[in-house]
């Protein structure tokens, strides 16, 4: 994924991706893959901001 | 989602009051590859900037909002945004204009009738 030049553009199809994840429901760790959110008839919100402890 | 790993996140959600109610997943890009494929990655900084996506259950690319590190994002507008795109989902044929909020509000069909025609669109209920 490092040799992607060009970000995405709204109407494209996003690639695949998996993250690790923390789940505050469960207290438990996990992936978050956008495979299976895809399989599960799932609308995704990708929500990026700087870093923790930042505010939201 | 940030470059935090899935440790300080647990830690986040558990320190700061604000998170408390928190229930989607908080996911770790610790690469940035994520973050650098959607054009939020600032290179120099190493941080994501405020950027929020969302991704049709077909895997494309609806919206992309990206705000600045100083600036927040407005949650109503985003859930407008989501309730927009499920409800155009549904309707393709339709398009929802700036004032929609939920489903029931007037939408637009485009067409040749309503060129030059908007403004009395907007009033039909």
């Amino acid at each position: 994924m490092s040799e992607v030049c060009c970000s995405l553009q709204v109407g494209e199809k996003v690639p695949d991706f998996e993250l690790d994840m923390f789940d505050p429901v469960k207290c438990d760790f996990g992936k978050i893959s956008l495979k299976k959110l895809k399989a599960a008839k799932k609308w995704t919100v990708l929500f990026f901001y700087p870093a923790d402890f930042t505010f939201v | 989602m940030s470059r935090d790993t899935k440790f300080v996140h647990l830690a986040w959600q558990r320190d700061e009051r604000a998170l408390a109610n928190v229930r989607y997943p908080m996911a770790s890009d610790v690469t940035g590859d994520v973050a650098r494929m959607f054009g939020v990655l600032d290179e120099e900084a190493g941080l994501t900037l405020r950027g929020t996506f969302i991704i049709s259950p077909e895997g494309t690319l609806l919206n992309a909002e990206v705000n600045f590190f100083n600036l927040g994002r407005n949650i109503d507008e985003l859930l407008r945004k989501v309730r927009a795109n499920k409800h155009l989902a549904a309707h393709p044929s339709e398009g929802v204009p700036a004032q929609w909020k939920k489903s029931g509000d007037v939408t637009l069909k485009p067409g040749p009738k309503l060129v030059g025609r908007v403004a009395e669109a907007m009033k039909r209920k």
